[in-house]
């Protein structure tokens, strides 16, 4: 057990030089090597797939040691980073060799050589490492080949791209080692701190969307002993929103309108959360009798027709969340004096203008 | 996947391990750069996209599958919903796109990602009155059908040959070329041949189904009746009628849709299943048959049904009907009803006069006489049966096809009769000494196994011997 954790020790080591310019120091037997190693791994993988002790001694190895390259609580390093990538890994590095452009003339032929052998050699299943990469490349030649189906803005392309980034960041909530209790918020906000942050959120948003029976995405290979918990990933997004107020801010914010009420349709603490912050912007307009119409104090403040827009949005959704929309506005109101006027509370302009009566 | 793979190949050969000076480096480094291009899936210009992956730790090559799933199953289902969203002019998709996607799936056709767009596409139906697709599309996805490349659920698949008929010839063409082969292809494995095409399936829908019949009836002519057309149509007409009983509740075409120039009557007649009369009755059904047919055989104005060509066609489509005429005309002790005598001799030789129609009538009767004689004959001898066959020395020799159907009924005789079994390989010997006629046998005796399974008919010692007689002749026919 021990020598193979040291083996895995090794290829990670190796894996991260692979793409670095010291391999113009490789010759052809250091290539082998690298490949003979990669495939006793991926030897592991089939072997050990469904024996879980070692299956998670490795997995947490390998975590272990993403996180040890980087600063405490920084994202893991590309490469192995759980059990199911060993099954991969002979694709990953020679990936990686045949991108580094600091491999010599005789290495590189040499990896050629062994990747491709030719037609003399009968290529026996597509799972062979040379079907796996052929399959990768007209797998990207067609997404390359679909993209220029794009129609503006409501692109199809952009949906599958969102989906596809939520997909990847369930996956990785779900390794983050349970034990920790924070482990799931930690990471989040420093994916936060260092990513695109309109990006995430919307990445965030369709993670919530997805239906709840989402299959494992990137897998090719049925997991088995994986906890199978679809919807915890987007538990822990939304227990890490409601606990950061300015990303919630942010949120409910920069999205667009539509999309927000979705997720709050589907997630009610969210919604209860939404309906809070607008009632709190809603509290920062103020009537200007000239205008006739209400405006923020300053200008930061949310708009009357935004607000305006953002509650048509939630009327317009399915009963329980139009119901609780309605209910709340309506709460504000009697709060606020229960006035039939409109320029006196904007709850009720709001009502009014919703056109619900009542 | 091969043109990818030989591409790649060549490219490798390309790569000079020890490049002597800077044009070989220069030839290298092009090479190597497109073939990190090929492979290197691909990248994503947007960089908040980039960011986002690489933050989490994911490669390209990680999440291309699953981009390229979802990148599908999106386009698929903006293809489903089209036609809901009407006049919605801003999320339709225009034509032109549709058109474009279509296009450009056909090199991708054989990538099984790419399976639910493919389905989408073909059964796509928009408000426009002609075909939006790209025709190389509906060749591309029907040649990666009919070499199993692709799976496609059957509708797709009819709807595929309904837009685009080269597609169901080619199909059509494809089916023949399998069942026609250099070796001899017994009727359960053209039944499987049949299935597996799903050009039965699919003949549900009259329009498909009168294009196959037409190239049938095309092979027909064209081989002059071979048998083996024969059997092909004839188990074409199983497959295409079970499918029909299956589907009774959805598909609501009269019959006359399928066969627009055969008489009602007739057809209802045909296709009922020999299985749900008792075997007593069978006589009625063939001798109804027979009197139709005749009637418009015989009919000089050549009416609205076609003539004798046209009626033959349409009665051997339900063949199975002229192999019982022949089994019950043997295996009845009573006096051969001329009706049924009729049919036989029609059902051999369509295109006969009436007078060489009668000759053949009377010849048969003749031969049934004597048969019957020895059909319970307890010292029954090959030479009794030699004798029973033997042409008449003073009338005008049998015409083959006569000659072929007199064999059938010896045959049918060996299967019956209580002593058959022990005379059977002599007589077989006797009768078929040549290949082509070995051959004309063992096709006889595996059209009626078939039959007999179809039917389920129980009659285990005629059962037992004809499997025996066909393992026997088959052996003994490949052993030459």
């Amino acid at each position: 057990m021990e020598s193979l954790l040291q083996h895995l020790e090794r290829f990670s080591e190796l894996l991260a030089v692979s793409r670095t310019t010291h391999v113009s120091t490789w010759d052809p037997a250091t290539v082998r090597r690298a490949l003979q190693w990669a495939r006793y791994l991926r030897h592991v993988h089939s072997r050990f797939g469904r024996h879980v002790r070692i299956r998670t001694a490795l997995e947490r190895r390998l975590q272990k040691r993403g996180r040890q390259d980087g600063a405490p609580g920084s994202a893991p390093v590309p490469g192995l980073t759980n059990f199911q990538a060993l099954g991969r890994c002979d694709r990953l590095l020679s990936l990686r060799l045949l991108e580094n452009r600091a491999l010599g003339d005789a290495a590189y032929h040499y990896l050629l050589q062994q990747l491709f052998p030719g037609p003399g050699v009968p290529d026996a299943d597509e799972e062979t490492l040379q079907g796996s990469l052929v399959r990768l490349a007209r797998r990207g030649s067609a997404v390359h080949m679909l993209r220029f189906i794009g129609y503006g803005e409501n692109s199809v392309l952009e949906d599958a791209v969102l989906k596809t980034q939520a997909e990847l960041l369930l996956e990785r909530l779900r390794e983050v080692p349970k034990a920790e209790a924070e482990g799931p918020s930690r990471f989040l906000s420093t994916l936060w701190d260092r990513l695109p942050q309109n990006n995430f959120l919307k990445v965030i948003a369709v993670a919530l969307l997805l239906p709840p029976s989402s299959p494992r995405p990137q897998g090719e290979e049925l997991e088995l002993g994986t906890p199978k918990t679809p919807g915890e990933g987007g538990q822990e997004l939304i227990r890490w929103l409601l606990a950061k107020s300015d990303v919630m801010a942010a949120f409910c914010h920069n999205l667009p309108v539509g999309l927000l009420t979705s997720v709050a349709g589907r997630h009610p603490e969210l919604s209860r959360a939404y309906l809070g912050l607008l009632t709190d912007w809603g509290r920062h307009l103020r009537y200007d009798l000239e205008k006739g119409t209400w405006v923020g104090a300053e200008s930061q403040h949310v708009s009357w027709e935004e607000l305006y827009g953002r509650f048509q949005s939630l009327c317009q959704a399915p009963p329980p969340l139009k119901d609780e929309v309605l209910t709340a506005l309506e709460s504000c109101k009697a709060q606020d004096g229960d006035f039939q006027v409109p320029g006196l509370s904007i709850w009720t302009d709001l009502l009014l203008a919703l056109g619900s009566g009542s | 996947m091969k043109a990818k793979k030989i591409l790649i190949w060549c490219l490798c050969c390309l790569i000079n391990k020890e490049p002597q000076n800077s044009e070989e480096s220069k030839l290298n480094s092009w090479t190597r750069g497109l073939l990190s291009h090929i492979l290197s899936a691909f990248r994503f210009d947007t960089k908040e996209v980039g960011l986002f992956t690489q933050g989490l730790g994911y490669a390209p090559a990680d999440y291309c599958p699953g981009l390229l799933k979802n990148m599908v199953l999106s386009l698929a289902s903006e293809l489903r919903e089209n036609h809901l969203n009407g006049f919605n002019t801003q999320r339709r998709m225009v034509p032109e796109k549709i058109r474009f996607l279509s296009r450009v799936c056909i090199p991708l056709v054989t990538l099984p990602d790419i399976e639910p767009l493919v389905e989408a596409l073909l059964t796509y139906h928009g408000y426009e009155p002609q075909e939006v697709l790209w025709p190389e599309f509906f060749d591309a996805v029907n040649e990666a059908f009919l070499l199993k490349k692709i799976s496609l659920p059957t509708s797709a698949v009819v709807c595929l040959w309904l837009r685009h008929l080269p597609s169901l010839e080619k199909a059509t063409l494809h089916l023949f070329d399998k069942l026609i082969s250099s070796e001899r292809n017994f009727l359960r494995r053209i039944e499987c041949f049949l299935k597996d095409s799903l050009l039965p399936e699919a003949a549900c829908h009259p329009a498909i189904f009168r294009i196959v019949d037409e190239m049938f009836r095309c092979a027909l002519l064209e081989t002059d009746g071979a048998p083996e057309v024969l059997a092909a149509i004839q188990v074409f007409t199983w497959c295409f009628v079970e499918a029909l009983e299956k589907k009774n509740k959805q598909l609501k075409f009269t019959f006359k849709t399928y066969f627009p120039y055969a008489s009602p009557s007739l057809i209802m007649v045909l296709l009922q299943h020999p299985k749900e009369i008792p075997q007593e009755l069978w006589h009625q059904p063939l001798k109804h048959i027979s009197e139709m047919l005749r009637e418009i055989v015989e009919d000089q104005t050549h009416g609205s049904y076609g003539g004798p060509f046209e009626c033959w066609f349409l009665f051997i489509h339900f063949g199975g009907w002229a192999d019982i005429v022949a089994e019950q005309l043997v295996m009845s002790e009573a006096e051969p009803p001329e009706a049924l005598l009729w049919l036989l001799a029609f059902s051999y030789s369509p295109r006969d006069r009436s007078l060489q129609r009668t000759q053949t009538m009377i010849e048969v009767k003749a031969v049934l006489g004597h048969l019957k004689k020895l059909f319970r004959s307890p010292t029954l001898s090959a030479k009794d049966l030699q004798a029973a066959a033997a042409e008449s020395r003073d009338r005008d020799p049998r015409p083959p096809l006569c000659q072929q159907l007199i064999r059938r009924l010896i045959l049918n005789f060996l299967l019956w009769a209580p002593g058959g079994h022990v005379i059977a390989r002599e007589v077989i010997t006797l009768m078929a000494p040549t290949d082509e006629l070995t051959y004309e046998m063992t096709g006889l005796l595996d059209q009626t196994l078939y039959r007999w399974d179809h039917l389920c008919m129980e009659a285990p010692r005629s059962r037992k011997l004809a499997r025996e007689l066909l393992a026997e002749l088959r052996s003994a026919g490949t052993a030459r």
